[in-house]
C-alpha cells in the first residue's frame, strides 16, 4: 500500500500528515519551535531547530504509523509559511537566525521603495503589496544594516529551501514562495532584475526556481537508513501554505472565496490571472502557469480574541484558556447583531490587507453606558470578522465570488462562520479535511503521480461537511455598523502614525 | 510583636542553630540616615513586611515594599536602600548561612531535610526568578513568628520544627514565585520563558521536576500542557535543543566532539553519540565531516 507524507513548516510547528491514496489521513504529529522576539519588530526562529524538530516528528510518524503497517511512501510533499528569509554562507551554513513572515525591522527600506518612481512597476511584475515582510525587503535591510553577514552569504533561503537542502543537497524554491519573496517575475517566471538590484544581489544569491511539481533531488543515503525510506521516495518541492490551503479548500478555478482564520487570517480566490489592484493591495501567487491564487492577509484573527480572553476573560470558573473563550463565545450569543452599537478595530499587530498600515492600533468605538461586557466580547469577534469582510469586499472589486470556503480553528466556529454568512450574504461552506493545508499537499502530490489529471479535478474532489446560509436581512443590519467601521479604519491613518511612535 | 534581634554568637537561644545568622523584628519609627547602605548578601535574608512602607534596591532593581509582602536576598545579591536611608515602619526578617555551589545551587547544610535534587530545583526557580519579591504572602509572617516563638518557648520538639519552618519558608517562596511569575491564562508566555531557561543554561542536567517547578506546574499536568502545546515531552523537547546547538557547534571546526557533548547536556560524548545518530542517521563525526570546509 502507498502513501503519501505531507510537511507543512508553519510558523510555530512542523504539521506531518500521511494520507493514503485516496487522501483518508493514516496519522499525524506536530512539533513545536519557538519564535525569539529580541527585539521590537523582531521575529525570528533557529534553522537547526525546525530541521530537527521536522526530523524527530517525521521519524516518529514514520516509526509509529507508517513502517509497522508496511505503508510504502510514494512521496513527501513539503509545504510552508511565506516570506521567511535565512542567509546561509557559501557552504550553505546559516549565518544566524531566520527572519519569518512576521518579521518587520525590513520598515525602512518599504517606505523607501514604495515612494519610490519603481513602486507601480514593481508591483505589476511581481504581483505582492510592498511589506516589509517581503524577502527583497529583508535582504535589503542585511545590506543596509549588516554588512558583514550580507557579505558572508553565499545563498539567501527560505526555511524550506533550507530544510529540502539538508535532505537532499539541493537549492530550489517553487514558483509560488517565490512569489512570496517579492523578487520573482510572475509574467516571465523569472527572478526580476530590478527587484534583485533593490535588493542588492544577483540570481546566482537565490536557490534555483523550480514548479510546484519539481522533485527537489533524491534523499540522501543517511536520512534513507535513518528513516527508512527507499531512494525512491520523491521529495517533492510542493508549496506555501496559503496557496496549499486554497487548494484543500477546494477553490480552483471558480466563483468561490476561501478564508482562513487562524491566529491570523486570508481571503483568497483563484483565476488565470492576475489582479491588478490600482492601490497596490493584493497579493498574487503564481501555482502552475496561468493559475494564480490572489487575495489579502490579516494581522488580526483568532490570536486577537486569544488576547481579549487572557485579559478579560473570566479565569475563575475556566480551568484553560480553551474553555475560557468557550464561555466567552456563549455570552457574545446573548447579544444582538452589531453588539447594540459598539465597535472594534482589530489592529492590535498593525494590519496588512486592505489598508496595509503596520501602525494601525485597537480601538472600541461608540461605548455607552448601557454596554455591558458581553457587548464587548461580540463586538471583537464582529470587528475580527469585519476585518475579514473588508477584504472579501476589495476582492469582490476585480471578481464576482458566489460562496466562502471556510477554514481555520477560529472561522469554523459554529457562531463565527454564521456571522461570516451573514455579513458577506452568501452560502458559507466548511470542508470536510479540517486541516486543509496539509490535504491541499496529498492534493498536489496526488496530481503529480497521476491520481489526478490536473488540480483542478483534484480540487473538485473537496468533500463539504457543513454549510451555512445567510439569515434574512442580517446583512443590511450589518452593514450599517460595517460603513463605520471601514471609514474609523481609513480616517484614522494621522492618528495611527502617532499613537504607534508613542509605544 | 516588639523590636527584639537574636545574633548568633550571643544569643543563647540560637546556640544549637549555628545556621541561623540572625533574626528578630525591627521597628523604625523615624527616618534614619546612612542605616541601611547598600551591601552584598552573604548567606540567605527573609524580610517581611509588617508596617510601613519600604523602598529597596534588591539586585539590580528597586522595589517598593508593603505590609505582606516578602523581599528574599540570595548570597551574593545587593541589598540595601539606594538613598542609605531606614525608612519608618517595621519587618521582620531572617538571616540564615548559606553559600552558593558554582553559580547554580544553594547549599543548606544537613540541618535541612528538603532532598539533593529538590534543593537543585528550588535553587534554580529562586536564581532565575526575577524580581524576588513576593506580594501578599501573609503565611510567610505566619512563618517567621513561629521560628520566634519556638526559640523562645524552646519545647519539646522544637529544633526540628525550627529547621522545618527554614524548609517551609523556602518551599512557600518558590511556589509562590512560579505562581507570580507565570498567570495559567497564558501557558505560551510560560512555556517561552522555560524554554528561554533551558537554552541559557543548556549544558545542566535538567530533570523533569526542575523543569516543571520553572513553570509553575505539578509533573502530571506539566507534562500534559508540554506535550499538548509541543508534541514532545519535556524532555525530548530539550533533545531538539541540544541537537540544534549541537549542529550548530558541530560546523565549526574547532570545538572537539567530547566538548559539544558535554557543553549540550550530554552526559557522555558515548550518549551524545547514540541519541544524535539515531535523530539524524548520521555519527557526529560523520556529520562534521560532510559539513566541514577547509578555506
Amino acid at each position: 500500500m502507498k502513501c503519501i507524507i505531507t510537511i507543512e513548516l508553519g510558523t510555530n510547528a512542523v504539521r506531518i500528515f500521511a494520507f493514503d491514496l485516496n487522501g483518508i489521513a493514516i496519522g499525524s504529529m506536530k512539533g513545536y519551535y519557538p519564535t525569539f522576539h529580541t527585539q521590537p519588530d523582531y521575529s525570528e526562529q533557529d534553522p537547526e531547530q525546525i530541521f530537527i524538530t521536522m526530523l524527530y516528528v517525521l521519524k516518529n510518524l514514520l516509526n509509529e504509523k507508517i513502517h509497522p503497517k508496511k505503508y510504502k511512501v510514494a512521496s513527501v510533499c513539503f509545504s510552508s509559511s511565506m516570506h521567511s528569509t535565512l542567509a546561509v554562507d557559501k557552504h550553505g551554513i546559516p549565518l544566524g537566525n531566520a527572519y519569518t513572515w512576521a518579521d518587520n525591522r525590513a520598515k525602512k527600506e518599504a517606505i523607501e521603495i514604495k515612494e519610490s518612481s519603481i513602486a507601480d512597476a514593481m508591483y505589476n511584475c511581481t504581483g505582492t503589496p510592498l511589506h516589509p515582510m517581503s524577502p527583497m525587503l529583508k535582504i535589503a535591510w542585511m545590506k543596509n544594516n549588516d554588512q558583514q553577514k550580507f557579505q558572508q552569504a553565499g545563498k539567501f533561503l527560505s526555511i524550506k529551501s533550507y530544510v529540502v537542502h539538508q535532505l537532499t543537497g539541493e537549492y530550489m524554491i517553487d514558483y509560488s514562495l517565490a512569489c512570496a519573496s517579492g523578487m520573482l517575475n510572475i509574467n516571465t517566471i523569472a527572478w526580476e532584475q530590478e527587484a534583485l538590484h533593490f535588493a542588492g544581489i544577483t540570481a546566482d544569491k537565490l536557490p534555483q526556481l523550480v514548479p510546484v511539481f519539481a522533485t527537489a533531488g533524491t534523499l540522501k543515503k543517511a536520512y534513507q537508513n535513518s528513516l527508512g525510506l527507499s531512494a525512491d521516495t520523491k521529495i517533492l518541492i510542493g508549496s506555501s501554505d496559503g496557496c496549499l490551503a486554497t487548494l484543500g479548500a477546494g477553490i480552483w478555478n471558480s466563483d468561490k472565496a476561501t478564508i482562513t482564520i487562524e491566529d491570523s487570517s486570508a481571503v483568497r480566490v483563484v483565476g488565470n490571472k492576475m489582479l491588478h489592484d490600482e492601490k497596490k493591495r493584493i497579493f498574487n501567487y503564481l501555482i502552475t502557469e496561468n493559475c494564480f491564487v490572489s487575495g489579502g492577509p490579516s494581522n488580526s484573527g483568532g490570536g486577537t480574541f486569544e488576547w481579549f480572553a487572557k485579559q478579560f476573560g473570566d479565569f475563575a470558573t475556566a480551568y484553560d484558556l480553551e474553555s475560557c473563550m468557550n464561555s466567552l463565545l456563549q455570552e457574545a450569543t446573548k447579544v444582538p447583531i452589531g453588539s447594540g452599537g459598539l465597535l472594534f478595530l482589530p489592529y492590535l499587530l498593525g494590519e496588512r490587507a486592505p489598508i496595509w498600515n503596520p501602525d494601525a492600533r485597537g480601538m472600541f468605538f461608540g461605548i455607552n453606558i448601557k454596554h455591558e461586557r458581553q457587548h464587548f466580547i461580540r463586538a471583537v469577534i464582529e470587528g475580527i470578522l469585519y476585518e475579514i469582510y473588508s477584504i472579501g469586499k476589495m476582492l469582490a472589486e476585480h471578481r464576482h465570488i458566489s460562496a466562502l470556503s471556510v477554514n481555520g480553528s477560529f472561522a469554523t466556529i459554529p457562531f463565527c462562520a454564521q456571522m461570516i454568512a451573514d455579513m458577506f450574504n452568501k452560502p458559507v461552506h466548511i470542508t470536510k479535511n479540517s486541516n486543509s493545508v496539509s490535504f491541499g499537499a496529498f492534493l498536489l502530490a496526488a496530481t503529480e503521480m497521476g491520481i489526478f489529471k490536473s488540480l483542478d479535478e483534484a480540487a473538485a474532489q473537496i468533500e463539504i461537511a457543513d454549510s451555512y446560509t445567510p439569515g434574512e436581512n442580517h446583512h443590511h443590519t450589518y452593514m450599517k455598523y460595517y460603513g463605520i467601521f471601514e471609514s474609523l479604519s481609513n480616517k484614522l491613518g494621522d492618528e495611527f502614525a502617532r499613537i504607534a511612535e508613542l509605544q | 510583636m516588639n523590636q527584639f534581634v537574636l545574633m548568633q554568637g550571643s544569643a543563647e537561644e540560637l546556640s544549637l542553630f549555628p545556621h541561623i545568622l540572625e533574626l528578630g523584628v525591627v521597628k523604625n519609627s523615624y527616618v534614619q540616615l546612612n542605616a541601611l547602605p547598600k551591601a552584598v548578601m552573604t548567606g540567605v535574608k527573609f524580610l517581611y513586611i509588617l508596617d510601613g512602607k519600604f523602598h529597596w534596591h534588591i539586585h539590580n532593581s528597586e522595589y517598593t515594599l508593603f505590609p505582606g509582602d516578602v523581599a528574599l536576598i540570595l548570597p551574593g545579591q545587593e541589598f540595601g536602600s539606594s538613598s542609605a536611608v531606614l525608612e519608618i515602619g517595621s519587618f521582620s526578617f531572617l538571616h540564615i548561612n548559606a553559600d552558593l555551589k558554582g553559580t547554580d545551587e544553594i547549599i543548606l547544610d544537613k540541618w535541612s531535610s528538603l532532598s539533593g535534587n529538590e534543593i537543585i530545583a528550588i535553587s534554580k526557580i529562586l536564581l532565575l526568578s526575577n524580581p524576588l519579591v513576593i506580594t501578599k504572602l501573609n503565611e510567610a509572617g505566619k512563618i517567621l513568628k513561629s521560628i520566634q516563638q519556638e526559640l523562645c518557648n524552646q519545647e519539646v520538639g522544637y529544633y526540628a520544627r525550627v529547621n522545618n519552618y527554614i524548609d517551609e519558608l523556602f518551599i512557600l517562596l518558590t511556589r509562590q514565585l512560579t505562581r507570580q511569575n507565570n498567570p495559567g491564562r497564558d501557558f505560551h508566555k510560560t512555556f517561552m520563558k522555560l524554554d528561554e531557561a533551558l537554552r541559557k543554561d543548556i549544558s545542566h542536567q535538567w530533570t523533569v521536576d526542575e523543569m516543571a517547578a520553572l513553570a509553575g506546574l505539578g509533573n502530571t499536568l506539566f507534562n500534559e500542557k508540554v506535550k499538548s502545546y509541543t508534541g514532545f515531552t519535556p524532555l525530548n523537547y530539550l533533545i531538539n535543543i541540544r541537537i540544534s546547538e549541537a549542529i550548530r557547534l558541530l560546523k565549526k571546526p574547532h570545538i572537539s566532539i567530547t566538548d559539544i557533548a558535554l557543553d549540550t547536556g550530554f552526559y557522555s560524548s558515548q550518549h551524545f553519540s547514540t541519541t544524535f545518530k539515531k535523530l539524524t542517521g548520521f555519527t557526529p563525526g560523520e556529520f562534521r565531516k560532510n559539513n566541514s570546509f577547509t578555506e
